[in-house]
Protein backbone atom coordinates (compact mmCIF):
# COMPACT_ATOMS: atom_id res chain seq x y z
CA UNK A 1 0.00 0.00 0.00
CA UNK A 2 1.63 3.31 -1.04
CA UNK A 3 1.86 5.89 1.71
CA UNK A 4 -0.25 8.98 1.21
CA UNK A 5 0.39 10.80 4.46
CA UNK A 6 3.83 10.81 6.00
CA UNK A 7 4.38 12.57 9.30
CA UNK A 8 7.72 12.60 11.07
CA UNK A 9 8.16 13.93 14.59
CA UNK A 10 5.85 16.89 14.26
CA UNK A 11 5.41 19.23 17.16
CA UNK A 12 3.11 22.21 17.33
CA UNK A 13 3.42 24.89 19.95
CA UNK A 14 1.07 27.79 20.51
CA UNK A 15 1.84 31.04 22.23
CA UNK A 16 -0.96 31.84 24.64
CA UNK A 17 -1.33 35.02 26.61
CA UNK A 18 -1.41 34.45 30.35
CA UNK A 19 -4.75 35.95 31.32
CA UNK A 20 -5.17 37.52 34.70
CA UNK A 21 -8.30 37.62 36.79
CA UNK A 22 -10.69 40.48 37.39
CA UNK A 23 -11.05 43.91 35.89
CA UNK A 24 -7.61 45.04 36.97
CA UNK A 25 -6.09 41.90 35.50
CA UNK A 26 -7.94 42.39 32.21
CA UNK A 27 -6.63 45.94 31.97
CA UNK A 28 -3.10 44.73 32.63
CA UNK A 29 -3.55 42.06 29.96
CA UNK A 30 -3.98 44.77 27.35
CA UNK A 31 -0.30 45.59 27.70
CA UNK A 32 0.97 42.22 28.77
CA UNK A 33 3.71 40.40 26.93
CA UNK A 34 3.48 37.50 29.33
CA UNK A 35 3.05 34.48 27.07
CA UNK A 36 3.24 30.83 27.89
CA UNK A 37 4.00 28.16 25.36
CA UNK A 38 1.43 25.40 25.03
CA UNK A 39 2.48 22.25 23.25
CA UNK A 40 -0.63 21.02 21.46
CA UNK A 41 1.04 18.25 19.49
CA UNK A 42 4.16 16.64 20.84
CA UNK A 43 6.49 14.66 18.62
CA UNK A 44 3.91 12.67 16.68
CA UNK A 45 4.95 10.39 13.82
CA UNK A 46 2.65 8.35 11.67
CA UNK A 47 2.13 7.23 8.14
CA UNK A 48 -1.14 6.42 6.47
CA UNK A 49 -1.58 4.35 3.32
CA UNK A 50 -3.78 4.98 0.33
CA UNK A 51 -7.33 3.75 0.88
CA UNK A 52 -7.12 3.26 4.64
CA UNK A 53 -9.82 4.35 7.05
CA UNK A 54 -8.12 5.51 10.19
CA UNK A 55 -9.90 6.41 13.39
CA UNK A 56 -8.22 9.30 15.10
CA UNK A 57 -9.30 9.36 18.70
CA UNK A 58 -8.64 11.28 21.84
CA UNK A 59 -10.48 13.32 24.43
CA UNK A 60 -11.38 16.96 23.82
CA UNK A 61 -8.31 19.15 23.60
CA UNK A 62 -6.00 16.23 22.93
CA UNK A 63 -4.55 17.80 19.80
CA UNK A 64 -6.63 16.02 17.18
CA UNK A 65 -7.84 19.14 15.37
CA UNK A 66 -4.39 20.66 15.48
CA UNK A 67 -2.92 17.59 13.77
CA UNK A 68 -5.66 17.67 11.15
CA UNK A 69 -5.14 21.38 10.56
CA UNK A 70 -1.47 20.67 9.95
CA UNK A 71 -2.32 17.92 7.47
CA UNK A 72 -4.65 20.26 5.61
CA UNK A 73 -2.08 23.06 5.58
CA UNK A 74 -3.94 25.58 7.69
CA UNK A 75 -1.30 25.33 10.40
CA UNK A 76 2.44 25.06 10.05
CA UNK A 77 4.19 22.67 12.41
CA UNK A 78 6.73 24.16 14.82
CA UNK A 79 9.09 21.34 13.96
CA UNK A 80 9.04 18.06 12.10
CA UNK A 81 8.16 17.00 8.59
CA UNK A 82 4.81 16.43 7.00
CA UNK A 83 4.03 15.22 3.51
CA UNK A 84 0.55 14.78 2.08
CA UNK A 85 0.58 13.08 -1.30
CA UNK A 86 4.09 14.39 -1.85
CA UNK A 87 3.17 17.99 -0.98
CA UNK A 88 4.16 20.00 2.03
CA UNK A 89 0.65 21.16 2.92
CA UNK A 90 1.35 24.57 4.47
CA UNK A 91 3.61 25.56 1.57
CA UNK A 92 1.20 24.49 -1.17
CA UNK A 93 -2.11 24.94 0.56
CA UNK A 94 -4.04 25.60 -2.63
CA UNK A 95 -2.54 22.61 -4.40
CA UNK A 96 -3.09 20.42 -1.37
CA UNK A 97 -6.71 21.59 -1.19
CA UNK A 98 -7.34 19.99 -4.56
CA UNK A 99 -6.35 16.61 -3.06
CA UNK A 100 -8.38 16.72 0.11
CA UNK A 101 -11.95 17.00 1.25
CA UNK A 102 -13.09 18.04 4.70
CA UNK A 103 -16.22 17.71 6.79
CA UNK A 104 -16.45 19.41 10.14
CA UNK A 105 -19.47 18.01 11.94
CA UNK A 106 -20.62 21.32 13.32
CA UNK A 107 -20.05 23.50 10.26
CA UNK A 108 -21.20 23.29 6.72
CA UNK A 109 -19.25 24.23 3.65
CA UNK A 110 -22.41 24.31 1.58
CA UNK A 111 -24.14 27.44 0.34
CA UNK A 112 -26.73 27.95 2.97
CA UNK A 113 -29.44 29.63 0.91
CA UNK A 114 -29.06 27.54 -2.24
CA UNK A 115 -30.41 24.13 -3.18
CA UNK A 116 -27.84 21.37 -2.78
CA UNK A 117 -27.44 20.88 -6.51
CA UNK A 118 -26.28 24.51 -6.87
CA UNK A 119 -23.62 23.95 -4.21
CA UNK A 120 -22.50 20.89 -6.13
CA UNK A 121 -22.27 22.91 -9.34
CA UNK A 122 -20.21 25.59 -7.63
CA UNK A 123 -17.85 22.97 -6.23
CA UNK A 124 -17.66 21.39 -9.67
CA UNK A 125 -16.38 24.66 -11.13
CA UNK A 126 -14.14 25.56 -8.20
CA UNK A 127 -12.41 22.17 -8.22
CA UNK A 128 -12.59 22.04 -12.01
CA UNK A 129 -14.22 18.63 -12.07
CA UNK A 130 -14.73 17.38 -15.66
CA UNK A 131 -18.39 16.81 -16.64
CA UNK A 132 -17.82 13.11 -17.03
CA UNK A 133 -16.43 12.64 -13.51
CA UNK A 134 -19.10 14.87 -12.02
CA UNK A 135 -21.93 12.93 -13.63
CA UNK A 136 -20.30 9.66 -12.65
CA UNK A 137 -20.08 10.82 -9.07
CA UNK A 138 -23.72 11.89 -8.98
CA UNK A 139 -24.70 8.50 -10.38
CA UNK A 140 -22.64 6.80 -7.70
CA UNK A 141 -24.32 8.92 -5.01
CA UNK A 142 -27.69 8.05 -6.44
CA UNK A 143 -26.90 4.36 -6.12
CA UNK A 144 -25.81 4.77 -2.50
CA UNK A 145 -28.34 7.15 -1.01
CA UNK A 146 -31.64 8.62 -1.98
CA UNK A 147 -30.31 12.02 -3.02
CA UNK A 148 -32.97 13.18 -5.43
CA UNK A 149 -35.24 14.69 -2.75
CA UNK A 150 -32.19 16.45 -1.29
CA UNK A 151 -30.80 17.92 -4.50
CA UNK A 152 -33.42 20.59 -4.88
CA UNK A 153 -33.79 21.43 -1.24
CA UNK A 154 -32.09 24.58 0.10
CA UNK A 155 -29.48 23.63 2.67
CA UNK A 156 -31.01 25.86 5.33
CA UNK A 157 -34.20 23.81 5.22
CA UNK A 158 -32.43 20.51 5.76
CA UNK A 159 -32.37 18.56 8.99
CA UNK A 160 -29.01 18.13 10.67
CA UNK A 161 -28.79 14.57 9.37
CA UNK A 162 -29.55 15.56 5.77
CA UNK A 163 -27.08 18.41 6.00
CA UNK A 164 -24.30 16.18 7.31
CA UNK A 165 -25.02 13.67 4.58
CA UNK A 166 -24.88 16.44 1.98
CA UNK A 167 -21.65 17.77 3.43
CA UNK A 168 -20.05 14.35 3.18
CA UNK A 169 -21.18 14.01 -0.44
CA UNK A 170 -19.78 17.48 -1.15
CA UNK A 171 -16.43 16.57 0.39
CA UNK A 172 -16.10 13.50 -1.85
CA UNK A 173 -17.34 15.26 -4.99
CA UNK A 174 -13.99 16.18 -6.50
CA UNK A 175 -12.73 12.66 -5.85
CA UNK A 176 -10.03 13.74 -3.40
CA UNK A 177 -7.35 11.32 -2.32
CA UNK A 178 -7.95 12.03 1.34
CA UNK A 179 -11.08 13.02 3.22
CA UNK A 180 -10.97 14.33 6.76
CA UNK A 181 -14.13 13.74 8.74
CA UNK A 182 -14.28 15.57 12.03
CA UNK A 183 -17.06 14.13 14.18
CA UNK A 184 -19.42 13.52 11.27
CA UNK A 185 -22.06 11.76 13.34
CA UNK A 186 -22.27 14.27 16.18
CA UNK A 187 -25.84 14.97 17.23
CA UNK A 188 -27.43 12.45 14.87
CA UNK A 189 -29.98 9.76 15.65
CA UNK A 190 -29.16 6.08 15.42
CA UNK A 191 -30.59 5.40 11.97
CA UNK A 192 -28.90 8.45 10.45
CA UNK A 193 -25.62 7.41 12.05
CA UNK A 194 -25.94 4.00 10.45
CA UNK A 195 -26.74 5.57 7.08
CA UNK A 196 -23.72 7.83 7.23
CA UNK A 197 -21.42 5.01 8.26
CA UNK A 198 -22.62 2.88 5.33
CA UNK A 199 -22.08 5.80 2.99
CA UNK A 200 -18.54 6.49 4.17
CA UNK A 201 -17.71 2.81 3.95
CA UNK A 202 -19.08 2.53 0.41
CA UNK A 203 -17.29 5.66 -0.83
CA UNK A 204 -14.02 4.48 0.64
CA UNK A 205 -14.40 1.12 -1.05
CA UNK A 206 -15.53 2.49 -4.39
CA UNK A 207 -13.08 5.37 -4.74
CA UNK A 208 -10.17 4.06 -2.64
CA UNK A 209 -10.30 7.32 -0.75
CA UNK A 210 -8.23 7.54 2.39
CA UNK A 211 -10.47 8.54 5.26
CA UNK A 212 -9.30 10.06 8.50
CA UNK A 213 -12.09 9.99 11.01
CA UNK A 214 -12.17 11.90 14.25
CA UNK A 215 -14.91 10.86 16.59
CA UNK A 216 -16.01 10.30 20.15
CA UNK A 217 -18.42 7.60 19.11
CA UNK A 218 -16.99 4.11 19.45
CA UNK A 219 -19.81 2.93 17.19
CA UNK A 220 -18.29 4.87 14.30
CA UNK A 221 -14.92 3.35 14.99
CA UNK A 222 -16.32 -0.17 15.23
CA UNK A 223 -18.24 0.17 11.99
CA UNK A 224 -15.54 1.78 9.89
CA UNK A 225 -11.96 1.65 11.08
CA UNK A 226 -9.40 -1.12 10.91
CA UNK A 227 -6.75 0.98 12.43
CA UNK A 228 -6.94 3.54 15.16
CA UNK A 229 -4.64 6.17 16.49
CA UNK A 230 -5.15 7.55 19.95
CA UNK A 231 -3.69 10.82 21.05
CA UNK A 232 -3.88 12.53 24.40
CA UNK A 233 -2.27 15.72 25.64
CA UNK A 234 -0.50 15.98 22.30
CA UNK A 235 1.26 12.66 22.62
CA UNK A 236 0.53 9.55 20.63
CA UNK A 237 -0.67 6.74 22.88
CA UNK A 238 -1.65 4.06 20.45
CA UNK A 239 -1.38 3.29 16.76
CA UNK A 240 -2.45 -0.16 15.73
CA UNK A 241 -5.22 -2.49 14.62
CA UNK A 242 -8.57 -2.12 16.19
CA UNK A 243 -8.60 -5.86 16.96
CA UNK A 244 -5.65 -5.27 19.17
CA UNK A 245 -7.50 -2.63 21.11
CA UNK A 246 -10.64 -4.72 21.45
CA UNK A 247 -8.90 -6.51 24.29
CA UNK A 248 -9.09 -3.25 26.13
CA UNK A 249 -12.65 -2.32 25.59
CA UNK A 250 -14.44 -5.04 23.65
CA UNK A 251 -15.24 -7.06 26.73
CA UNK A 252 -16.00 -4.13 28.97
CA UNK A 253 -19.45 -2.76 29.67
CA UNK A 254 -20.43 -0.08 32.10
CA UNK A 255 -23.35 -1.07 34.25
CA UNK A 256 -25.06 1.92 35.79
CA UNK A 257 -27.55 1.50 38.60
CA UNK A 258 -29.59 3.83 40.73
CA UNK A 259 -30.20 2.81 44.30
CA UNK A 260 -31.80 5.81 45.94
CA UNK A 261 -30.22 7.66 48.87
CA UNK A 262 -26.53 8.39 49.18
CA UNK A 263 -24.89 6.73 46.19
CA UNK A 264 -21.38 7.33 47.57
CA UNK A 265 -22.05 5.21 50.60
CA UNK A 266 -23.76 2.50 48.57
CA UNK A 267 -20.87 2.48 46.13
CA UNK A 268 -18.55 1.84 49.05
CA UNK A 269 -20.54 -1.29 49.89
CA UNK A 270 -20.58 -2.48 46.29
CA UNK A 271 -16.85 -1.98 46.08
CA UNK A 272 -16.49 -4.39 48.95
CA UNK A 273 -18.84 -6.88 47.34
CA UNK A 274 -17.21 -6.74 43.92
CA UNK A 275 -13.50 -6.23 44.50
CA UNK A 276 -12.52 -7.26 40.96
CA UNK A 277 -14.37 -4.38 39.22
CA UNK A 278 -13.88 -0.64 39.40
CA UNK A 279 -16.83 1.16 40.93
CA UNK A 280 -17.52 4.86 40.85
CA UNK A 281 -20.45 7.06 41.81
CA UNK A 282 -21.86 10.46 40.98
CA UNK A 283 -24.89 12.28 42.41
CA UNK A 284 -27.33 9.77 41.02
CA UNK A 285 -25.70 6.79 39.43
CA UNK A 286 -23.28 4.12 40.51
CA UNK A 287 -21.15 2.84 37.65
CA UNK A 288 -19.59 -0.59 37.64
CA UNK A 289 -17.09 -1.33 34.90
CA UNK A 290 -17.70 -5.01 34.21
CA UNK A 291 -15.15 -7.16 32.42
CA UNK A 292 -17.34 -9.67 30.64
CA UNK A 293 -14.52 -12.17 30.43
CA UNK A 294 -14.65 -12.42 34.19
CA UNK A 295 -18.38 -12.24 34.82
CA UNK A 296 -21.56 -11.68 32.85
CA UNK A 297 -23.26 -8.33 33.33
CA UNK A 298 -26.50 -10.12 34.05
CA UNK A 299 -24.90 -12.10 36.87
CA UNK A 300 -23.43 -8.97 38.39
CA UNK A 301 -26.81 -7.34 38.22
CA UNK A 302 -28.43 -10.36 39.80
CA UNK A 303 -25.95 -10.34 42.60
CA UNK A 304 -26.44 -6.63 43.24
CA UNK A 305 -30.19 -7.01 43.22
CA UNK A 306 -30.06 -9.37 46.17
CA UNK A 307 -28.43 -6.82 48.40
CA UNK A 308 -29.62 -3.49 46.96
CA UNK A 309 -32.90 -1.98 46.02
CA UNK A 310 -32.21 -1.15 42.35
CA UNK A 311 -34.65 1.41 40.98
CA UNK A 312 -33.19 1.93 37.57
CA UNK A 313 -30.37 0.60 35.42
CA UNK A 314 -28.46 1.41 32.23
CA UNK A 315 -25.90 -0.46 30.20
CA UNK A 316 -23.26 1.46 28.29
CA UNK A 317 -20.45 0.61 25.94
CA UNK A 318 -17.10 1.72 27.23
CA UNK A 319 -16.40 5.27 26.04
CA UNK A 320 -13.30 6.55 24.30
CA UNK A 321 -12.37 8.38 27.44
CA UNK A 322 -12.48 5.19 29.43
CA UNK A 323 -10.44 3.32 26.83
CA UNK A 324 -7.82 6.01 27.02
CA UNK A 325 -7.91 5.93 30.79
CA UNK A 326 -7.40 2.18 30.73
CA UNK A 327 -4.53 2.49 28.28
CA UNK A 328 -2.95 5.04 30.56
CA UNK A 329 -3.38 2.88 33.58
CA UNK A 330 -2.40 -0.46 32.14
CA UNK A 331 -0.22 0.36 29.13
CA UNK A 332 -0.54 -1.25 25.73
CA UNK A 333 0.43 -4.83 25.18
CA UNK B 1 -11.66 28.08 -18.39
CA UNK B 2 -9.87 29.59 -15.45
CA UNK B 3 -12.40 32.38 -15.22
CA UNK B 4 -15.19 29.88 -14.86
CA UNK B 5 -14.45 29.02 -11.25
CA UNK B 6 -14.82 32.69 -10.38
CA UNK B 7 -17.92 33.35 -12.43
CA UNK B 8 -19.66 30.40 -10.82
CA UNK B 9 -19.30 32.23 -7.50
CA UNK B 10 -20.77 35.38 -9.02
CA UNK B 11 -23.69 33.36 -10.30
CA UNK B 12 -24.26 31.77 -6.90
CA UNK B 13 -24.15 35.19 -5.28
CA UNK B 14 -26.81 36.55 -7.60
CA UNK B 15 -29.12 33.63 -6.93
CA UNK B 16 -28.44 33.87 -3.21
CA UNK B 17 -29.18 37.58 -3.01
CA UNK B 18 -32.43 37.12 -4.91
CA UNK B 19 -33.60 34.54 -2.37
CA UNK B 20 -34.28 37.14 0.26
CA UNK B 21 -37.00 39.36 -1.13
CA UNK B 22 -38.03 40.72 2.22
CA UNK B 23 -34.60 41.94 3.21
CA UNK B 24 -34.36 43.64 -0.16
CA UNK B 25 -37.61 45.44 0.48
CA UNK B 26 -36.52 46.55 3.94
CA UNK B 27 -33.32 47.89 2.45
CA UNK B 28 -35.18 49.92 -0.14
CA UNK B 29 -37.42 51.42 2.54
CA UNK B 30 -34.37 52.22 4.67
CA UNK B 31 -32.74 53.98 1.75
CA UNK B 32 -35.84 56.05 1.06
CA UNK B 33 -36.01 57.13 4.71
CA UNK B 34 -32.36 58.11 4.62
CA UNK B 35 -32.95 60.17 1.50
CA UNK B 36 -35.90 61.98 3.07
CA UNK B 37 -33.76 62.96 6.04
CA UNK B 38 -30.97 64.11 3.74
CA UNK B 39 -33.38 66.11 1.62
CA UNK B 40 -34.63 68.17 4.56
CA UNK B 41 -31.20 68.53 6.04
CA UNK B 42 -29.75 70.06 2.90
CA UNK B 43 -32.88 72.12 2.30
CA UNK B 44 -32.37 73.67 5.72
CA UNK B 45 -28.74 74.35 4.92
CA UNK B 46 -29.58 76.03 1.65
CA UNK B 47 -32.49 77.98 3.15
CA UNK B 48 -30.28 79.45 5.82
CA UNK B 49 -27.59 80.38 3.31
CA UNK B 50 -27.88 83.79 1.71
CA UNK B 51 -27.10 82.64 -1.82
CA UNK B 52 -28.51 79.90 -4.01
CA UNK B 53 -25.11 78.49 -4.68
CA UNK B 54 -23.12 77.17 -1.74
CA UNK B 55 -19.51 76.17 -2.35
CA UNK B 56 -20.13 76.17 -6.08
CA UNK B 57 -23.05 73.75 -5.91
CA UNK B 58 -26.76 74.47 -6.25
CA UNK B 59 -29.33 72.68 -4.11
CA UNK B 60 -30.16 70.35 -7.00
CA UNK B 61 -26.49 69.59 -7.62
CA UNK B 62 -25.97 68.68 -3.99
CA UNK B 63 -29.09 66.58 -3.81
CA UNK B 64 -28.26 64.62 -6.95
CA UNK B 65 -24.78 64.04 -5.62
CA UNK B 66 -26.01 62.80 -2.23
CA UNK B 67 -28.72 60.56 -3.66
CA UNK B 68 -26.36 58.92 -6.11
CA UNK B 69 -23.70 58.57 -3.42
CA UNK B 70 -26.11 56.70 -1.21
CA UNK B 71 -27.17 54.50 -4.13
CA UNK B 72 -23.52 53.81 -4.86
CA UNK B 73 -22.97 53.02 -1.20
CA UNK B 74 -25.80 50.51 -1.10
CA UNK B 75 -24.15 48.40 -3.75
CA UNK B 76 -20.55 49.03 -2.86
CA UNK B 77 -20.85 48.19 0.83
CA UNK B 78 -20.39 44.43 0.93
CA UNK B 79 -19.92 43.99 4.66
CA UNK B 80 -16.67 42.17 3.97
CA UNK B 81 -15.29 43.18 7.34
CA UNK B 82 -18.21 41.52 9.08
CA UNK B 83 -17.86 38.46 6.94
CA UNK B 84 -14.16 38.03 7.63
CA UNK B 85 -14.58 38.82 11.31
CA UNK B 86 -17.42 36.39 11.76
CA UNK B 87 -15.75 33.55 9.94
CA UNK B 88 -12.65 34.07 12.06
CA UNK B 89 -14.70 33.96 15.25
CA UNK B 90 -16.72 30.94 14.24
CA UNK B 91 -13.76 29.12 12.72
CA UNK B 92 -15.49 28.89 9.35
CA UNK B 93 -12.44 30.53 7.85
CA UNK B 94 -10.72 27.14 7.96
CA UNK B 95 -13.22 25.79 5.45
CA UNK B 96 -12.73 28.81 3.19
CA UNK B 97 -8.97 28.51 3.38
CA UNK B 98 -9.28 24.92 2.25
CA UNK B 99 -10.84 25.87 -1.07
CA UNK B 100 -8.35 25.46 -3.92
CA UNK B 101 -8.36 29.22 -4.41
CA UNK B 102 -6.70 32.29 -2.97
CA UNK B 103 -8.86 33.46 -0.05
CA UNK B 104 -8.84 37.11 -1.09
CA UNK B 105 -10.11 36.22 -4.52
CA UNK B 106 -12.52 33.63 -3.22
CA UNK B 107 -14.18 36.17 -0.97
CA UNK B 108 -14.30 38.85 -3.65
CA UNK B 109 -15.94 36.61 -6.19
CA UNK B 110 -18.32 35.19 -3.61
CA UNK B 111 -19.54 38.71 -3.08
CA UNK B 112 -19.47 39.86 -6.66
CA UNK B 113 -22.94 38.40 -7.22
CA UNK B 114 -24.55 40.57 -4.56
CA UNK B 115 -22.78 43.39 -6.23
CA UNK B 116 -24.22 42.75 -9.66
CA UNK B 117 -27.73 42.32 -8.37
CA UNK B 118 -27.47 45.44 -6.17
CA UNK B 119 -26.22 47.46 -9.09
CA UNK B 120 -29.26 46.60 -11.14
CA UNK B 121 -31.76 46.62 -8.30
CA UNK B 122 -30.64 49.74 -6.43
CA UNK B 123 -28.27 51.90 -8.35
CA UNK B 124 -29.90 51.74 -11.77
CA UNK B 125 -33.47 52.51 -10.57
CA UNK B 126 -32.21 55.36 -8.39
CA UNK B 127 -30.19 56.74 -11.26
CA UNK B 128 -33.13 56.61 -13.65
CA UNK B 129 -35.50 58.08 -11.07
CA UNK B 130 -33.16 60.97 -10.27
CA UNK B 131 -32.52 61.55 -13.93
CA UNK B 132 -36.22 61.86 -14.71
CA UNK B 133 -37.14 63.78 -11.55
CA UNK B 134 -34.53 66.46 -12.13
CA UNK B 135 -35.53 66.85 -15.76
CA UNK B 136 -32.22 65.88 -17.30
CA UNK B 137 -29.90 67.54 -14.81
CA UNK B 138 -27.61 64.54 -15.16
CA UNK B 139 -25.75 64.78 -18.46
CA UNK B 140 -25.89 61.65 -20.60
CA UNK B 141 -22.83 61.31 -22.79
CA UNK B 142 -19.22 60.25 -22.58
CA UNK B 143 -19.42 60.87 -18.84
CA UNK B 144 -21.34 57.57 -18.47
CA UNK B 145 -18.39 55.69 -19.91
CA UNK B 146 -15.91 57.46 -17.64
CA UNK B 147 -18.20 56.73 -14.74
CA UNK B 148 -18.36 53.01 -15.58
CA UNK B 149 -14.59 52.72 -15.73
CA UNK B 150 -14.27 54.72 -12.55
CA UNK B 151 -16.78 52.59 -10.62
CA UNK B 152 -14.89 49.41 -11.43
CA UNK B 153 -11.81 50.91 -9.83
CA UNK B 154 -13.84 52.24 -6.90
CA UNK B 155 -15.04 48.73 -6.22
CA UNK B 156 -11.50 47.44 -6.26
CA UNK B 157 -10.18 50.15 -3.92
CA UNK B 158 -13.14 49.74 -1.59
CA UNK B 159 -12.63 45.98 -1.48
CA UNK B 160 -8.93 46.36 -0.72
CA UNK B 161 -9.69 48.70 2.17
CA UNK B 162 -12.38 46.33 3.49
CA UNK B 163 -10.12 43.33 3.17
CA UNK B 164 -7.32 45.17 4.92
CA UNK B 165 -9.66 46.10 7.77
CA UNK B 166 -10.98 42.55 7.93
CA UNK B 167 -7.46 41.23 8.22
CA UNK B 168 -6.99 43.30 11.37
CA UNK B 169 -9.70 41.08 12.91
CA UNK B 170 -7.22 38.22 12.83
CA UNK B 171 -5.34 40.01 15.58
CA UNK B 172 -8.13 41.62 17.55
CA UNK B 173 -10.73 38.84 17.28
CA UNK B 174 -13.39 41.53 17.57
CA UNK B 175 -15.13 43.19 14.68
CA UNK B 176 -17.57 45.80 15.82
CA UNK B 177 -15.34 48.71 16.75
CA UNK B 178 -13.01 48.23 13.84
CA UNK B 179 -15.85 48.06 11.38
CA UNK B 180 -17.53 51.18 12.71
CA UNK B 181 -14.26 53.07 12.62
CA UNK B 182 -13.60 52.02 9.05
CA UNK B 183 -17.10 52.99 7.99
CA UNK B 184 -16.94 56.44 9.54
CA UNK B 185 -13.55 57.16 8.03
CA UNK B 186 -14.50 55.93 4.59
CA UNK B 187 -17.92 57.58 4.47
CA UNK B 188 -16.63 60.94 5.66
CA UNK B 189 -13.35 61.15 3.79
CA UNK B 190 -14.66 59.68 0.56
CA UNK B 191 -17.33 62.30 0.08
CA UNK B 192 -20.13 59.77 0.44
CA UNK B 193 -22.09 61.77 3.02
CA UNK B 194 -20.93 65.32 2.33
CA UNK B 195 -19.63 66.50 -1.06
CA UNK B 196 -15.94 67.27 -0.92
CA UNK B 197 -16.64 70.86 -2.02
CA UNK B 198 -18.06 71.56 1.44
CA UNK B 199 -14.89 70.73 3.32
CA UNK B 200 -12.54 73.50 4.44
CA UNK B 201 -9.54 74.14 2.25
CA UNK B 202 -6.61 72.44 4.08
CA UNK B 203 -8.70 69.34 4.81
CA UNK B 204 -9.84 69.16 1.19
CA UNK B 205 -6.24 69.10 0.00
CA UNK B 206 -5.39 66.33 2.44
CA UNK B 207 -8.41 64.36 1.29
CA UNK B 208 -7.31 64.53 -2.32
CA UNK B 209 -4.10 62.81 -1.31
CA UNK B 210 -5.90 59.97 0.48
CA UNK B 211 -7.31 56.90 -1.25
CA UNK B 212 -10.84 57.37 0.08
CA UNK B 213 -11.98 60.14 -2.26
CA UNK B 214 -11.29 57.76 -5.14
CA UNK B 215 -14.14 55.56 -3.96
CA UNK B 216 -17.13 57.94 -4.08
CA UNK B 217 -16.01 61.40 -5.07
CA UNK B 218 -14.13 60.32 -8.20
CA UNK B 219 -16.87 58.38 -10.01
CA UNK B 220 -19.58 60.85 -8.98
CA UNK B 221 -17.68 63.92 -10.11
CA UNK B 222 -17.05 62.23 -13.45
CA UNK B 223 -20.71 61.32 -13.77
CA UNK B 224 -22.06 64.76 -12.97
CA UNK B 225 -19.72 66.70 -15.21
CA UNK B 226 -21.28 67.09 -18.68
CA UNK B 227 -18.20 68.12 -20.61
CA UNK B 228 -15.12 67.60 -18.48
CA UNK B 229 -11.68 68.67 -19.60
CA UNK B 230 -9.81 65.60 -20.83
CA UNK B 231 -7.02 66.50 -18.44
CA UNK B 232 -9.34 66.29 -15.45
CA UNK B 233 -10.67 62.89 -16.55
CA UNK B 234 -7.16 61.62 -16.99
CA UNK B 235 -6.04 62.85 -13.59
CA UNK B 236 -9.07 61.43 -11.83
CA UNK B 237 -8.84 58.01 -13.45
CA UNK B 238 -5.06 57.97 -13.13
CA UNK B 239 -5.25 58.69 -9.41
CA UNK B 240 -7.79 55.92 -9.02
CA UNK B 241 -5.65 53.46 -10.91
CA UNK B 242 -2.70 54.34 -8.73
CA UNK B 243 -4.69 53.77 -5.54
CA UNK B 244 -6.11 50.59 -7.00
CA UNK B 245 -2.64 49.13 -7.38
CA UNK B 246 -1.27 50.50 -4.13
CA UNK B 247 -4.18 49.28 -2.01
CA UNK B 248 -4.22 45.93 -3.76
CA UNK B 249 -0.56 45.38 -2.98
CA UNK B 250 -0.88 46.61 0.61
CA UNK B 251 -3.91 44.48 1.41
CA UNK B 252 -2.41 41.39 -0.23
CA UNK B 253 0.89 41.72 1.57
CA UNK B 254 -0.76 42.41 4.91
CA UNK B 255 -2.96 39.33 4.47
CA UNK B 256 0.01 37.15 3.51
CA UNK B 257 1.98 38.25 6.55
CA UNK B 258 -1.01 37.87 8.87
CA UNK B 259 -1.92 34.46 7.55
CA UNK B 260 1.63 33.30 8.12
CA UNK B 261 1.32 34.58 11.63
CA UNK B 262 -1.79 32.48 12.04
CA UNK B 263 -0.37 29.30 10.56
CA UNK B 264 2.70 29.67 12.76
CA UNK B 265 1.10 30.74 16.01
CA UNK B 266 -2.35 29.29 15.62
CA UNK B 267 -5.62 31.16 15.73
Amino acid sequence: MPEIIEIKNITKEFKVLNRREGLKGSLKDLFSRDYKIVRAVDNVSLSIGQGEIVGYLGPNGAGKSTTIKMMTGVLEPTSGEILVDGNIPYRNRTKNAQNIGVVFGQRSQLWWALPLVESFKILKDIYRIPDENYNGMIELYRSLVDIDPLLHKPVRQMSLGQRTLSDILAAFLHDPKIVFLDEPTIGLDVSMKAKIRTLIHALNKEKKTTVILTTHDMGDVDALCHRIIIIDKGKMLYDNDIEHLKGFFGSYRTLKIRVGEDPEKQAEKIRAELPEFSVSADDEWISVLVDEEKAKVIDVLGQLQKTHNIRDMQLEEISTEEVIKKIYEEGVQ
Amino acid sequence: MNLRKYLTLTRAGIIESLQFRLSFLVMVIGNILYLIVVYFLWKAIYDSAETDIVNGMTFTDTLIYIVLASALFSFMEMYIVWEIGRSIQSGKIVLDLLKPMDYRRYLFWSYSGTFVSQFFLTFMPTFIAVSIATGGAIPLGMNLLYFAVSVVMSVSINYSIDFFTGTICLYTESIWGINIMKQVIVLLLSGATIPLAFFPEPLKTIMYYLPFQSIYNAPLSLLLDGNPEPQKVLITLGTQLLWCIVMLVISRVFWKISLRQITVNGG
